[in-house]
């Protein structure tokens, strides 16, 4: 894993145009942001396509990049992820019966856990996700990790999306209340 | 002025990714304008971000950092002012942003008021659609460079019919085409060079849906599906 230091010194030599530190931003952080993208749009060519667009911002907006404000990597993966939002609404709706396997929310809940280089963020994250009740957590989690949308929740969860836009806000809400009390 | 509570959830649902295609349009081109909507999208971001931290790495395609390095190089020709060249390429995505929402059009008398504080614009979008609710084209403009980008929104073209674009002005007389556009991928088209500004920035647009290829006659075959007027966005 990449050091969040490194990656901040990075991403200040890439705002003075660096090119060689562009190049090492890149080869540390590609297979995160495709993992990132990937999860969204499920096909391989649009998820490249969408992490090159990505890139490209990265190098014109590296300047942009607050460190008191969140992670490097949380803020390029922010990026890479408004992308992949936006081409997968676009293109159509998304049911989550399409998606692949290995991806069940299950396991994305678990792997943070598990992971040794979970940051102080992510844990104390972790821990007010695991405040919400069982299925409005997952719901959070599939939209987040799969850019599930409104309707494919309610879909997958059998309810009006009222109720699951309802939800949605009790949980962000709540989210809120419990990272900042 | 504080957010309100339904500006919040949108925030929120901004940054979570539930928004439909036309509430994230909607929001993404507010947020250009609205410095408290924005910071509570990126508080929101910040917030939910350390998720991606546990997120399995995917290996990209190896040619992934040479076709990134081939953008950028092609965005910045030797020679140039990077720093300007920056500027310029920021605005002009935030412009294509601001076309991707009807409240862009909304939004035409805070435009107009910024932009005649300063020089006059020269960067244009048009959104087209068949009602307020349904966007389907964004059309961006450059009057210096006369590039035109066409961005579907959520467009589908019918089985082997294809979208035409036209530019509709009195002294034109006659629609005009501007080519075969895409439903799926972006157009770039050069032809609006052959229109003086006035023309460019006045006229309507439309889209037409037309056999495979275009009109075989050159004039549209039907009314327009799609239509929409440019506000200037960006000095």
């Amino acid at each position: 894993m990449t050091d969040s230091i490194d990656l901040a010194d990075l991403l200040a030599r890439v705002s003075r145009r660096d090119r060689d530190a562009f190049r090492a931003l890149h080869r540390a952080t590609a297979p995160k942001l495709m993992g990132v993208v990937a999860r969204i749009l499920t096909r391989g060519d649009m998820a490249s396509e969408v992490v090159q667009e990505a890139y490209v911002k990265i190098w014109d907006r590296a300047g942009e990049f607050d460190p008191a404000k969140g992670s490097p990597l949380g803020w390029m993966a922010t990026i890479a992820r408004n992308r992949a939002l936006d081409e997968v609404r676009r293109v159509r709706p998304v049911s989550l019966e399409d998606m692949p396997d290995g991806f069940e929310p299950a396991a994305e809940t678990e792997d943070p856990m598990a992971s040794r280089e979970r940051s102080e963020r992510l844990k104390a994250l972790m821990r007010c996700l695991g405040q919400l009740d069982g299925q409005k957590r997952e719901i959070v989690m599939l939209a987040y990790y799969r850019g599930a949308s409104r309707e494919a929740l309610a879909k997958r969860f059998d309810a009006p999306v009222p109720t699951i836009k309802t939800w949605l806000h009790r949980s962000l809400q709540q989210l809120r209340g419990c990272l900042e009390p | 002025m504080s957010l309100t509570p339904e500006d919040d959830f949108a925030a929120g649902e901004f940054a979570l990714g539930t928004l439909d295609a036309a509430e994230r349009a909607t929001i993404a081109a507010r947020r250009q304008r609205e410095p408290e909507l924005d910071a509570a999208i990126r508080a929101w971001e910040a917030r939910l971000a350390p998720l991606n931290e546990a997120i399995a790495e995917v290996a990209p395609p190896p040619d992934l950092l040479a076709k990134i390095e081939a953008r950028i190089d092609a965005g910045a020709p030797v020679g140039a002012d990077v720093a300007s060249l920056q500027t310029r390429l920021g605005r002009w995505r935030a412009a294509a942003v601001a076309a991707m929402s009807l409240a862009a059009m909304l939004a035409i008398g805070v435009f107009v008021r910024e932009t005649g504080r300063t020089n006059a614009p020269h960067e244009f979008v048009a959104v087209l659609q068949k009602s307020a609710d349904s966007p389907a084209f964004a059309v961006s403009v450059n009057i210096d460079t006369r590039e035109l980008v066409v961005r579907p929104v959520a467009a589908t073209a019918p089985a082997g019919k294809s979208y035409e674009l036209w530019i509709i002005a009195d002294k034109l007389g006659k629609p005009r085409s501007l080519g075969v556009i895409d439903a799926a991928a972006i157009t770039r088209n050069p032809k609006l060079g052959a229109y003086d500004s006035a023309t460019v920035e006045g006229a309507t647009y439309a889209v037409t849906v037309e056999p495979e290829g275009g009109s075989p006659t050159g004039d549209p075959s039907g009314a327009p599906v799609f239509v929409g007027k440019l506000i200037p966005v960006g000095p």
